[in-house]
């Protein structure tokens, strides 16, 4: 085996050998469906608030029921968004609609739980109802909220429901925790809605006209002549834009993590001297182009892993989906761009990012250049959500032809089509950049590898010029 | 016998620093030369010139043959001076692994490699991780590492830096293996006594000049045998015994000096003390010394060996940048 496979099999096995490895590339895929499922738990979790409602005199009488209204009308939106999730599992899955509702009840009624209202209205309880407007009722309120008493009897708001001076419903809510506004969202919207409808009841116009034109949801569906059937825009046509930019995230933590990889790779074999041992087996080529090759090896793994995750939920959940996304991917010659992209775009950081650990022993000694360049890394992060909306936009088209930009901003840019003439130029540039910047890293790296000077712009430079001569 | 090493006038410049200047000596085939010097001599960096890891600047070389180190890579095995392996590797995978980069099947690395950390003593440690073992366990393996593909010629820089006597001593039988096997050694040191037990040849460098090229005895023959004399002895009276060409006092306690009288080539130490004790000299100790080659470096460069010459050099290194 010649001596660049070596020492890219050796960099390959250090990492791919280790628990920590594993452990960190299987973090995203867990990251990424926690990141889906705590909002999730966080809203079945959250607790239903007890709230009693008092009409402040005769002024404010009927709020009570308006806010009550308010809550029944939620209620059954709840139902029905609870319904169409049911009804869209029935279609993912091909189950009958009874089997999906059986199963749903079977799992602890998800999206039943997912719907659920948050707020119940309880009976006002009597030291309230008995205590004289004002002062006293406020001390009574203040009673009840702070009363350690069992969950299902614990009162967590009072709603005292009233009419400013020009005659306009308002509330001051009081709740046992200063930070939650659940009930006073709820409330601030039932009484804009009972305004609302007073209003146009004080015009002529009836309550249950008011009600019905609130009710209504207007169905607009987009049409494109770039859609796959010529007219209506399904999640078919929208799916290259969404993995346009799956591809340019994922890119970028790819290409940013694998040179990082590299970073501390050389970094750990310049601090325990070993560099100078590689150098006499082997030449700074070898050695740059096998440590480069065995982390792309352990790039291509990590990747291979998360779309291996990713293919298997996509196909386990949403089948359709998944026959969508590789349609995409295959016939729209995406994965050419995202292939070129990810070997131009890791080259050129990756020799980059070695030559830098060449100089350094500790991740502080390498501070001095990782600052500024991740710090012109985070740009492309912000641009390509731009991208992907105005692929057109003359930023976006300036700062894709930035070869340092190019491979997250162009597969981000892929699915609007853009003129050959940039394609095939950005990827020109940004080869040419990556050639360019494996020779700079490659005669920095021979120079650093032997170095004993502190990592500096200057000295940096210095290196590249002479090359470690 | 043939050089398997020649350096004809190479130089090493670092900007406006000249760290190796007008350098010229050979090594010949299965021997071991010492190349001495203080740290900051100029060693580490001819070392990597004959290994092709930076090039000269001026003069030329030839190992083996070749123009370069580079060229001839895979004949050479070479130890750094700061020492390092993967800290994660057994012996045994970081010996082969070596051992392959310079064209030594994997297999045939992992099972020389068992053999020669048996001979060490280390066999117990084969299967342990690098930062598990001791330094001088470690300097072992990384030294086995540095000649399991059978190099002709072998390249040490400070071998025995940081071990123990028990461990200098095993790595001194280790040398004298490996130009009993017709490998030829060259091992640079600051310290003279494993030059002087090991070298058939020796090359002392001072402040990137060579000072002296030949065996050991050729380089103490290059210094005077003294006497060492304790008492209360004027110079004066000390001087004017016979064979005495000069007198030095090395240190004075009250009126009791230490002096070092230098003998004449051919001067007898016998005769110079029975004309101390008959002419009434008060002698409380005395001793007859040959010179080592510790003397014999200072003799030649007026240098201490043990004497740090890098931070001057850093100094000037700095400057030039």
């Amino acid at each position: 085996m010649n001596r660049t496979l070596l020492i890219a099999r050796r960099e390959f096995a250090a990492y791919a050998k280790t628990v920590g490895f594993w452990l960190s590339l299987l973090a995203f895929p867990m990251f990424a469906v926690l990141g889906g499922a705590i909002p999730i738990l966080m809203r079945t979790s959250e607790p239903v608030r007890a709230v009693v409602l008092v009409e402040e005199g005769p002024g404010a009488q009927g709020l009570a029921g308006s806010v009550r209204d308010a809550l029944r009308a939620d209620a059954e939106r709840r139902a029905e968004n609870a319904r169409r999730a049911q009804e869209q599992a029935a279609k993912a899955t091909g189950m009958p609609k009874e089997a999906v509702a059986a199963a749903e009840k079977q799992g602890g009624g998800l999206s039943a739980s997912l719907n659920r209202q948050r707020l119940r209205i309880v009976d006002t309880p009597a030291a309230l109802a008995s205590a004289a407007p004002g002062e006293a009722q406020t001390e009574a309120a203040r009673d009840l909220l702070t009363a350690d008493v069992e969950r299902d009897q614990r009162i967590d708001s009072i709603v005292f429901l009233t009419r400013d001076a020009t005659g306009k419903p308002s509330a001051r809510v009081w709740t046992r925790r200063a930070t939650d506004d659940t009930v006073e969202d709820f409330v601030r919207d039932a009484l804009k809605t009972t305004n609302r409808r007073e209003v146009f009841e004080g015009a002529g116009i009836d309550g249950a006209v008011v009600t019905d034109t609130e009710r209504f949801r207007p169905e607009v569906t987009a049409f494109s002549p770039q859609s796959v059937s010529g007219g209506e825009v399904s999640f078919r046509d929208r799916l290259p834009t969404i993995i346009g930019l799956a591809s340019a995230f994922i890119l970028w933590s790819l290409i940013i993590t694998g040179a990082s990889i590299l970073l501390n790779s050389v970094m750990e074999e310049k601090s325990n001297k070993i560099l100078e041992v590689l150098l006499s087996s082997a030449s700074a080529t070898e050695i740059l182009t096998g440590k480069v090759l065995g982390v792309a090896l352990l790039t291509l793994t990590v990747m291979l892993v998360w779309v291996g995750i990713g293919a298997a939920g996509l196909i386990g959940t949403r089948p359709d989906w998944a026959a969508d996304v590789a349609s995409v991917i295959t016939e729209g010659g995406m994965i050419w761009y995202f292939v070129a992209y990810a070997v131009g775009g890791y080259l050129m950081y990756a020799v980059l990012f070695a030559a830098i650990g060449a100089f350094c022993e500790t991740p502080r000694d390498a501070q001095t250049l990782m600052g500024p360049i991740m710090m012109i890394l985070v740009i492309p992060i912000i641009v390509v959500q731009m991208a992907l909306r105005t692929p057109d936009a003359p930023l976006v088209k300036i700062m894709s032809w930035i070869p340092f930009f190019t491979p997250f901003l162009m597969p981000a840019r892929a699915p609007a089509d853009p003129p050959p003439v940039e394609v095939f130029g950005t990827m020109a540039g940004m080869f040419a950049t990556a050639l360019l910047m494996v020779w700079i890293a490659g005669r920095a790296f021979r120079a650093g590898a032997l170095s004993d000077v502190k990592l500096s712009w200057k000295t940096f430079g210095h290196a590249i010029r002479s090359g470690g001569r | 016998m043939a050089a398997a090493l020649t350096l004809d006038g190479i130089g090493k410049r670092y900007g406006e620093f000249q760290a190796v200047r007008d350098l010229s000596f050979s090594v010949e085939r299965g021997t071991i030369c010492g190349f001495l010097g203080p740290n900051g001599a100029g060693k580490t960096s001819t070392l990597r010139m004959i290994l092709g890891l930076q090039p000269q600047t001026e003069g030329r070389l030839e190992i083996l043959g070749a123009p370069d180190g580079r060229k001839v890579r895979d004949r050479i095995g070479f130890l750094p001076e700061e020492r390092g392996l993967y800290k994660k590797m057994t012996p045994i995978d970081a010996i082969a692994f070596f051992g392959a980069l310079k064209g030594l099947p994997t297999g045939e690395g992992k099972r020389r490699a068992r053999a020669m950390l048996k001979d060490q003593g280390l066999e117990h440690a084969q299967t342990k991780k690098m930062k598990e073992l001791s330094k001088g366990m470690a300097q072992k393996v990384q030294l086995i590492a540095s000649v399991v593909h059978g190099p002709e010629f072998v390249i040490l820089d400070e071998p025995f830096s940081g071990l123990d006597p028990v461990n200098q001593q095993g790595l001194e039988a280790m040398i004298r293996g490996l130009a009993a096997n017709g490998s030829t050694v060259l091992f640079s040191t600051h310290v003279m006594q494993h030059a002087e037990r090991l070298c058939d040849k020796v090359v002392l460098l001072a402040r990137g000049r060579k000072a002296f090229e030949g065996t050991v005895d050729e380089a103490k023959a290059t210094t005077r045998r003294f006497l060492e004399l304790e008492g209360e002895i004027a110079e004066d009276a000390a001087k004017a015994l016979p064979g005495v060409v000069a007198v030095e006092t090395l240190r004075t306690e009250g009126a009791v000096r230490v002096l070092k009288a230098q003998l004449a080539p051919g001067g007898r130490g016998q005769d110079a003390l029975k004309a101390a004790f008959l002419g009434g000299l008060d002698v409380r100790r005395f001793e007859l010394r040959e010179p080592t080659l510790h003397d014999a470096f200072i003799g030649l460069t007026g240098d201490d060996p043990d004497q740090d010459q890098t931070v001057r050099r850093e100094t000037v290194s700095e400057a030039a940048r």
